[in-house]
Formats: C-alpha cells, structure tokens, sequence
C-alpha cells in the first residue's frame, strides 16, 4: 500500500515537527490580524508545515517513488557523539583535552582509522589548533584549566 | 558618475591599506584551500572561520569573510577540473568539460581558462555593483513593509524553483526554515517562543550553528557513507595560459556568461546558482559542434566559470543595499556584519561609506589576487586533494567545534550544533534539499517583521499587498513563478537541466 517509504518518512517527519511546535507555542496568544500576538505565525507556519507532511504521505500513497534507505548508525553517533564530547569536555578539561578526544572518537567512523596514526595525528592537530586559535588569534579559549589554570 | 569615481577611489584607498591588503590575501588563501577540500562548501568554510575575523575592524572582517567566499569558489573549480568533483553546487557544470580537458593533458589551460574567466567576470561585476549600489539603496528608502515583504516573498518562491526534485518538498522545506527562525523571544511582547524553556535559545537559532549541522556536520556523515571516488589528474597539469586560438575561442562564452550570471546573482533567493547551468546551456546552443560540449570544450569551462563568478559577487547587492540576504553565504556574511556591529541595508553605504566601498573595491583586489596567487600555487592544491578522507573529516569536525565554540564561547552551541547535524543527516535521509530551508530561516525574522508592520499599517487589511503597485508586481512575478514550478512540462525540463 506505501508506494514510497521515503515520502511517508518525510511527511511524518514535518508532520511530528508540526505536533511539536504546536505543542511548544500552545500557550501563546494569537491576536488578530492587526494586532497580531506572538503565537500567529508560529502556529500558521506549524499548521503549513503538517499540511505539507500530510500531502507528502498521501502522494507517498498514490504514486510509487523512492525506498527509504537504510540509516547507518556508526557514522552519527561517532561524529555526532565526538562533537558532543567536544561541547562538554571544553570548558572543564580545556581544549588540549577535548581536541584529541573529539578527533579520536570521530576518527573510527571510518572503517580505515588506524590506531597509531590516529592517536599521534590528533595530538599534532591540537598543538596546531591552539597555535593557531589561542595563541595566534588569542580566542578565550580554555587550553587547560586542570593543568596550567586556564 | 563623478560620484562613482570618488567612491571607488575612496574604496581602493581602504581596500589597500596594509592591513587590508593582507586580511583579503589571507582571505582568498584560506578560501581557496577550503575550496579545494572536498566535503566543505563555502558555507560550513565561513561559520568555521568566523572567529578568526573577531579581532579585526568591521572592515577588515567583511573584506577576509569575502575573500574566503570568492576564494572558495575558486578553489571549487580548481577541484573540480582536477578530480571531477565539484567543491560546490556553482561548480557542477564546470567538471563537464573542465575535467574532461584535464584528461586530455589540458588541465593548466582549463584551470587558466577558469582563473581568467573569474577574474574578467569578477572585474565586470566589481563595476556593477559600484554602479547599481547608490541608485538601489535609493530605491530601497522607497520600499515600505509591504514592498519589503512581497519582495521576499518572491526570494523564497525563486528558491522553490531552483530546488532540484520535489515542489511540496522544496516548499515544505521553506516552511520549516521560517517556522524555525519563529523559535526565540518575540520581537514585540518580548514573550517566549518554542524555546522548550531552554535559556540558549531565548536568542533564537543561531544561524551559524545551523548552517554548520546542516552543512558541515551532515556533509561528513554523507560522505562516510558513500566515499567519492577521487579520480585525480595524473600526470603533468601542462602549461596553464591558453593559447591565442584558446583565448578567441573563450572572448564570447566569457562575456556573454558574465552579462547571465551578474544578472542572475541579482536575484533574491540564490539565483546565482543557476547562472553555470544557463551559460553552458546557451554556449552549447550557440556553439556551432555542440557535439564538442562534454569531450572538453573550452567554451564549456569558460562561459559557466564566468556566469559562477559574476553571479558570486552581484549577490552582494541585495545584501549592501537592501539588507536582504539572498544566499546562505549572505546569511554569514550578515552575521558577521552584526556582531561587529554593523546593520546590513541601505543605511551602511551612507554610514560607513569606507566598508561599503572598501569591501567593494576588495573584491576586486581579490580576484587580481587569485589569479596571481593560485596559478602557481596549483601543485600545492593537488597534493593537498591526497589527502587521505580518515584524516580529513576528524580534522574538519574539531575546526567545526572550535568555530562554533567561540562564536559565543558557549559549550551548548557546539551540542546544539550536533543536533542539526542530525536533522542534516535525516533530510538528506528524506531526500529534503536543506538550501530552502536555510534561506526560509534566513529571511524568516525581516519577513515577520515587515509582515507585521505591514498589517498593524492596514488595520489587518491583506488588500496592501496587492493595492501598493510595486509590492503587487512583485507578488505577481512571485505567483509567475511558482506556476511555471508546478506546470509539469516545465518541469521535465527543469530535471533535465539539473541532470546535466
């Protein structure tokens, strides 16, 4: 009967994203077109944005069209998950810390990452980064906190 | 006329300060050597690299952030003629014929070609927009909330049809931008919108941190997933002027390329992409063996190369002269322009007459330097292309973090940004075209605002858009559009122009 997985995906996607916002903007006032209050557009664009996914799920129905792909799992979460580390290690460890660790965790997303290399590479590109971005452009950046206080 | 003269003589005395000077060379360096990176368009390159323009004058910052724009596109053509992959969208039609030259022993008169090509078309569009930028902003005073309105309306329309696949995607896809640009504190009652009560998003969305999720970090995540074969350029690049015959042979694709993209880039709603595509479809119907076109033709690089630059920079003019951004690039560049203080429209070439003109005449400057620096720098950017892609992306992703980081030195910024980068991952997933959604986002809080002010005007009467004459020719084209988009004949040919 789903005559293109990936349509049906994208409508129930703009469809939740629709719930979501109407959900999160319920409480604010609407007004009048004149005087218009917070809530208008936010709650018209809501409602535009489930119509399309309603429209996209019902033409997934009607007409044939693409399968949805498989979604790889290794690849978001390392580099996702690397860049996630980075956001909470920065502050508390510095970024001599959380450089090495963003690139290492990142790096075995690609079934090619090599340990050895890996490990020395990161350690290279975080000498060069604070180099460049804390010494040279003098960003606030914390080096690290833990060790030499800032 | 007279004016004109004093104004770029008063650019050319900014732009070649020392400093100036060296920010627009370090400019187009690191423009190019992004450029010529696969896997990092100009977008993620200018989000990434914002911090490192926060110690120099508003000047100086928008003179580097242009330099890294052109300089990127630049070194999108270098990729792709060199190894068939285009550094960007602008770029596509460019490995067609460019890589195909490379093949035959021509890569250095196909990357020559290409190098003056820009450089003419960036000449031309230099003159333009000194030209056309006093008399616009002069219009630009003219236009009230609901002219500002229908004219961004007609931007968005414009970024429907130029969107590949499908129309109800494209449109949704605006939808989702202007729906999220909502999320914030209200620009009247000060009231909190679709925050989820998070403190960090009280200002809204940043526009940098999603353009990097969407663009940066998503990027790698598509390209971990289907590794590009990279078919570099063996063997010698060969000499790199063309010859007499070359150069009559590219006089014609050149200028007429310049005249499509100059006046495409214009366009709100990122026109300038569509300038290559138009120029190589008109040289191959001029051409008198368009069977040539695709087997390396020289006019197949030369004609898009110069439409890609023109269009570049005459993208420039809504921005400096109405404040409206009509690419993602300008989005940045307007991001920039805020946090040094800077409010981009009409207002800037009056009150800041030296960065007007200054980041005019640098572009200029910029193209000049491109051409002289790139040229010989070519073997430096093929070795570059050797780089493995395991050492590439952890390296892009720790540059992405520490850019993101430092715009507002705030850790969440960076989380926020992993999350885009996973709603990237899942409209690639849903074959959602992001650029849409990122100019929906982009114009989404000028055009609530204009909205607004156009209605509290007329009591709430919708009749203002379409009583004010320009406002209403301008929602006519807008609709033009639109239906020309939906017409299925159109559009079969409309997919046939983006799979060329």
């Amino acid at each position: 009967m789903i005559r293109s997985s990936q349509d049906v995906g994208a409508g129930v996607f703009l469809i939740a994203l629709a719930v979501i916002a109407l959900w999160q903007g319920a409480g604010l006032a609407t007004g009048t077109w004149s005087q218009m209050g917070p809530g208008m557009l936010p709650r018209t664009l809501a409602i535009i944005t489930g119509l399309c996914g309603i429209a996209l799920v019902v033409s997934a129905l009607m007409s044939d069209g693409a399968r949805l792909e498989r979604w790889s799992l290794r690849g978001p979460i390392l580099i996702l998950g690397a860049a996630v580390a980075f956001g909470l290690t920065v502050r508390p460890l510095g970024l001599a810390a959380a450089g090495p660790i963003a690139i290492i965790i990142s790096a075995f997303a690609s079934a090619e990452t090599r340990w050895g290399e890996t490990l020395l590479f990161s350690l290279v590109m975080t000498g060069l980064c604070l180099g460049l971005f804390k010494y040279a452009l003098g960003l606030p950046i914390p080096v690290a906190p833990w060790l030499i206080g800032y | 006329m007279e004016d004109l003269l004093g104004n770029l003589a008063l650019g050319f005395a900014t732009a070649f300060s020392v400093q100036n000077l060296l920010l627009c060379f370090i400019g187009c360096l690191v423009g190019t050597l992004i450029g010529v990176l696969p896997g990092v368009g100009p977008i993620a390159t200018i989000a990434m690299l914002l911090p490192l323009t926060f110690k120099v004058d508003p000047t100086g910052a928008l003179i580097m952030l242009a330099g890294i724009y052109y300089g990127a596109q630049y070194g999108g053509s270098t990729t792709a003629i060199l190894v068939n992959i285009p550094g960007e969208a602008t770029s596509v039609v460019t490995t067609l014929d460019g890589h195909q030259m490379a093949r035959q022993g021509r890569a250095g008169i196909a990357l020559g070609t290409a190098a003056i090509a820009s450089f003419f078309a960036g000449t031309v569009a230099t003159v333009i927009i000194a030209a056309l930028g006093a008399p616009l902003t002069k219009l630009a005073l003219l236009f009230g909330p609901a002219e500002y309105f229908s004219l961004m309306l007609l931007g968005l329309a414009f970024a429907v049809v130029l969107a590949r696949g499908s129309v109800l995607k494209a449109v949704s896809m605006i939808v989702v931008g202007l729906l999220l640009s909502t999320v914030g504190l209200d620009l009247e009652t000060g009231e909190e919108r679709l925050t989820f009560g998070l403190q960090d998003l009280s200002d809204g969305v940043d526009f940098a941190v999603l353009a990097m999720g969407i663009f940066g970090f998503a990027e790698i995540l598509r390209n971990l997933e289907s590794p590009e074969t990279r078919d570099v350029v063996r063997g010698t690049i060969g000499r790199l002027l063309p010859s007499a015959t070359d150069l009559k042979q590219c006089v014609g694709p050149v200028v007429r390329g310049t005249s499509i993209g100059g006046l495409l880039g214009i366009l709100p709603g990122n026109g300038a992409v569509l300038g290559p595509f138009a120029s190589y479809t008109l040289e191959k119907k001029l051409a008198r063996d368009p069977s040539r076109f695709g087997r390396g033709a020289i006019e197949g690089v030369a004609g898009p190369e110069s439409a890609n630059n023109a269009g570049a920079q005459t993208a420039f003019i809504p921005l400096l002269t109405l404040g409206i951004p009509p690419n993602a690039v300008m989005a940045l560049m307007v991001g920039a322009m805020t946090i040094h203080g800077v409010i981009p429209g009409p207002q800037v070439m009056t009150k800041s007459p030296t960065l007007f003109w200054g980041m005019i005449a640098s572009m200029w400057i910029g193209n000049l330097m491109l051409l002289i620096i790139n040229l010989p720098l070519i073997g430096l950017w093929v070795r570059l292309l050797k780089v493995p892609y395991r050492l590439m992306f952890p390296t892009i992703l720790l540059f992405c973090c520490i850019g993101i980081y430092s715009i507002n030195n705030n850790p969440a910024d960076v989380l926020f940004t992993a999350f885009f980068g996973l709603a990237g991952y899942g409209l690639y997933k849903f074959d959602f075209e992001p650029a849409p959604m990122l100019l929906g986002f982009v114009l989404g809080k000028l055009l609530e605002e204009k909205f607004r002010q156009a209605l509290v005007l007329s009591r709430g009467s919708f009749m203002t858009f379409v009583e004010r004459p320009v406002s209403a020719g301008l929602l006519i084209i807008a609709l033009l559009i639109m239906v020309v988009a939906v017409l299925p004949a159109i559009r079969k040919s409309r997919e046939q122009a983006f799979q060329e």
